[in-house]
């Protein structure tokens, strides 16, 4: 696969790839393992954000991939489509958290021994999914009566949002120490760090 | 809590004067460059030197959006050290210090732009990455500037509009231009003068040592209990510090953009997927995805655009 190929699969995941671009994709996926790999690994993230099963991933799919990235030739994205994009929010407010400990459950997989206990992530020192700054917080299954009522949980999409704005919240300032010896901006990517911790 | 910022500057001088430099600078390249390469190329390693050497204090304006922060920037050079300040002027009242660093002490990002200097020895240097361009600039701060255009070649990277002291090369304003020109992150200096800063002590909550990774010093940070690689990265992008193979951060630079990869080991499956959040030029992506039977958290955040951390992300793998 070449590294213009991994690129313009990259911007197709982004929406950003040009006609060009689509078609000569469309003409190598048939031919590059390599290349039909990484997209079937793109596509298995993506498909869990749109609430597809995995499973249909593991087919050969080529002829499906080429069917779906033809109906993707599209027009460019527009500049208002960009612009009305919504800019991530950094505060971490008590109803996000608790959105997050049931999202971070939710992506634990159904039927896991482990799943519903707080188990702390030994040798990494970083709190487990959906368990940062959550202490005592605990999922629960909503009842009604002797009747169990199915859980209410965000989708997959919704809490892996919330685990990367979390992880950005948590990660920056250790990010920072680094671009700030870097980058030519001096002491300035501080200035990105939601809450400068001593 | 320290009276002024300055008897901080000593107290914390012994401490990181003890901390070596970082490693050499990449191999140069064998590319002919053009002559506004050239120039521009001159311009960057100007302003990565005078960045260094100069003495000066000034309030910046950092701009996200609808999010606009006001800081003060104090930097003096004392017997061939820097001592740095940068405190928040608007909402958290913090404050970063970089005390008692070696003048001589360059860092890969510094180095890959200071090859400008050394041109045409040194080959074309980050010109492989990027477009340049040369003109006059805005008045900035009072000081009238050079602008330099910076576009990526590639999809990688983003580009940037630097203005910089005609005079003295300094970096008086930088714009971080996403896809369509777009501006994503814009700072500058409202208010720059030239000499060593007076402090003045401030109503500050917190201040914060800015710590100076070394070589051959371990981390000390979390750490994986297996060994991993990263098999892709943007051409050009180098690590800022050498980590032992378990840590679980790496940083890499190109001189101008700087991202860092975290991975967690998670105590149990999770499903496979991915979550994005921006703000300003910086992209934080979290991808859940298994390696060699493990549950990984694999986090990528930087000043670099979804694609680039994607595929990064996509690249990690346990060494077995």
């Amino acid at each position: 696969m070449t590294e213009q190929l991994r690129e313009s699969l990259s911007a197709l995941m982004d929406d950003e790839a040009n006609e060009l671009e689509v078609q000569r994709l469309l003409g190598q996926l048939g031919e590059d393992e390599a290349l039909r790999q990484t997209w079937v690994r793109y596509n298995l993230a993506r498909s869990v954000i749109s609430g597809q099963p995995v499973g249909r991933l593991n087919l050969d799919i080529s002829q499906q991939v080429s069917a779906a990235i033809a109906a993707d030739v599209r027009p460019a994205v527009g500049v208002w489509q960009r612009l009305s994009r919504p800019v991530a929010s950094l505060a971490v407010a008590a109803s996000v958290t608790a959105v997050v400990v049931f999202g971070g459950q939710q992506l634990y997989q159904a039927g896991d021994p482990g799943a519903g206990a707080a188990a702390p992530v030994a040798a990494t020192g970083v709190s487990a999914v959906g368990f940062v700054n959550t202490l005592g917080a605990v999922p629960l299954r909503a009842s009604y009566g002797n009747q169990t009522m199915p859980e209410l949980q965000p989708a997959a999409h919704t809490a892996y949002r919330e685990l990367a704005r979390q992880r950005m919240y948590l990660y920056m300032q250790e990010h920072a120490e680094h671009a700030a010896l870097n980058s030519p901006q001096g002491l300035i990517p501080f200035a990105r760090v939601p809450h400068i911790e001593e | 809590m320290v009276s002024t910022a300055r008897s901080l500057f000593h107290a914390l001088t012994f401490v990181t004067t003890l901390s070596a430099c970082l490693v050499a600078a990449p191999a140069a390249l064998a590319t002919t460059c053009s002559e506004t390469d050239a120039v521009a190329l001159g311009w960057l390693a100007k302003m990565s030197r005078s960045y260094r050497e100069l003495a000066y204090q000034g309030v910046v304006t950092f701009q996200r959006g609808d999010d606009l922060q006001v800081m003060q920037i104090a930097r003096s050079v004392e017997s061939g050290q820097t001592h740095e300040l940068l405190t928040r002027l608007t909402g958290q009242g913090a404050q970063v210090v970089r005390a008692g660093h070696p003048l001589d002490c360059t860092h890969p990002g510094q180095q890959l732009l200071q090859l400008g200097d050394q041109l045409p020895a040194s080959g074309c240097g980050i010109a492989e990455f990027y477009r340049f361009q040369v003109g006059e600039g805005k008045r900035i701060a009072g000081r009238l500037a050079v602008r330099v255009g910076i576009q990526p070649r590639d999809m990688y990277r983003y580009g940037y509009i630097l203005e910089l002291d005609r005079e003295t090369g300094l970096l008086l304003g930088l714009s971080t231009l996403g896809h369509g020109d777009q501006t994503l992150e814009r700072f500058q200096f409202a208010d720059l003068h030239y000499g060593d800063s007076v402090a003045q002590p401030r109503d500050v909550a917190t201040v914060h040592p800015a710590r100076h990774p070394h070589p051959d010093v371990p981390d000390g940070g979390p750490a994986l209990t297996a060994p991993w690689s990263v098999n892709w990265l943007p051409r050009g992008f180098t690590p800022t510090d050498s980590v032992a193979a378990v840590n679980a951060r790496r940083t890499f630079t190109d001189g101008l953009a700087v991202f860092s990869i975290f991975l967690e080991q998670l105590p149990r499956e999770l499903r496979p997927g991915e979550g994005v959040a921006r703000e300003g030029s910086t992209t934080s992506y979290t991808r859940g995805m298994s390696l060699e039977g493990q549950p990984i958290l694999v986090t990528v955040v930087g000043e670099v655009p979804l694609n680039t951390a994607r595929m990064v992300a996509d690249s990690v793998r346990l060494v077995r």
